[in-house]
């Protein structure tokens, strides 16, 4: 699926505003009801003065963008290692993105490794890590 | 970064009590289409979901993350992760993609349990096997837990 094999190779972009309500149909989909996230009042009476989304719920996006660029080898052997940053809060924009960073021929597989992020509008980094697939020749 | 603040640890788990390999959880799901549905709305995954099987029986897959969730699900809710928790780290390994409709039990582990000021640094490994027994994905998650009282 992928032709993103060489080094330097950038991987398509993904980007997404995050809501109140994506924050709480996460909080569904996942059965994390902290507070932080999903209580206005208690979110605005903490340090973060709002509610932030969940740090998965950010982080879904960098699988997509592996998933989109790689197909059926990231579910089947994709790691993922990423350290979160920053909080997001409703109304940020976030633009997840990444470049493939080193690519190693292991006889007929291909290891591909990348580096990801994800930014806020204003450019800073609330997620940052790698990630890397193994291809398979078809 | 994941979090809540304002809140000391649940007095009603000792955490300093919790040992390396020690269990938090083990819980068994349906990844059913509902969830899948509801999982790619929050996250606004507009892909469409990958397949398995042949032509005649192809099978939609459920979104690699969406299980990373599912094996997080325990751990907030057994670990009782009080307000304040920060989830600073996150590792995932996938094995085996997992189709809809597949039950997936989840184990959650202590892999490192350290107070260091007033934080308290807890590795949890996570492991997710489909009805067969089969691997689908391990990982590991760090977070850190506010001390205030033990």
């Amino acid at each position: 699926m992928s032709t993103v094999k060489q080094e330097g190779d950038k991987l398509t972009a993904i980007c997404k505003e995050v809501s109140r309500q994506h924050i709480s149909l996460y909080a569904q989909a996942s059965g994390d009801f902290n507070p932080i996230h999903i209580d206005r009042e208690y979110a605005e009476n903490s340090e973060f003065g709002d509610n932030i989304a969940h740090g998965m719920m950010v982080a879904a996006s960098i699988s997509e963008l592996m998933g989109a660029n790689f197909g059926h080898n990231w579910g089947e052997t994709g790691k993922m290692k990423i350290r979160f940053r920053h909080p997001v809060f409703p109304g940020d924009v976030v633009t997840t993105s990444g470049f493939v960073n080193k690519v190693t021929q292991i006889g007929e597989k291909t290891l591909v490794q990348c580096t990801v992020s994800v930014s806020r509008q204003t450019g800073e980094k609330v997620i940052s890590g790698d990630t890397s697939v193994t291809l398979t020749k078809q | 970064m994941n979090s809540s603040i304002n809140d000391a640890e649940d007095p009603s788990i000792n955490y300093s009590n919790l040992l390396v390999g020690n269990p938090i959880s083990r819980r068994s799901y349906v990844v059913d289409r509902e969830l899948v549905r509801l999982y790619k709305l929050a996250v606004q995954d507009k892909s469409r979901l990958l397949t398995t099987g042949s032509d005649i029986s192809k099978v939609p897959l459920a979104p690699p993350m969406s299980i990373s969730a599912l094996s997080l699900r325990g751990v907030v809710n057994d670990l009782k992760i009080p307000g304040g928790t920060l989830h600073v780290g996150q590792e995932t390994e996938y094995k085996k993609p997992v189709a809809i409709g597949e039950t997936l039990h989840c184990e959650a582990t202590v892999s490192s349990n350290n107070v260091r000021g007033e934080w308290r640094f807890m590795g949890v490994e996570l492991k997710v096997t489909d009805s067969k027994g089969d691997i689908v994905m391990n990982g590991k998650s760090t977070i850190l837990l506010p001390v205030k009282s033990e």
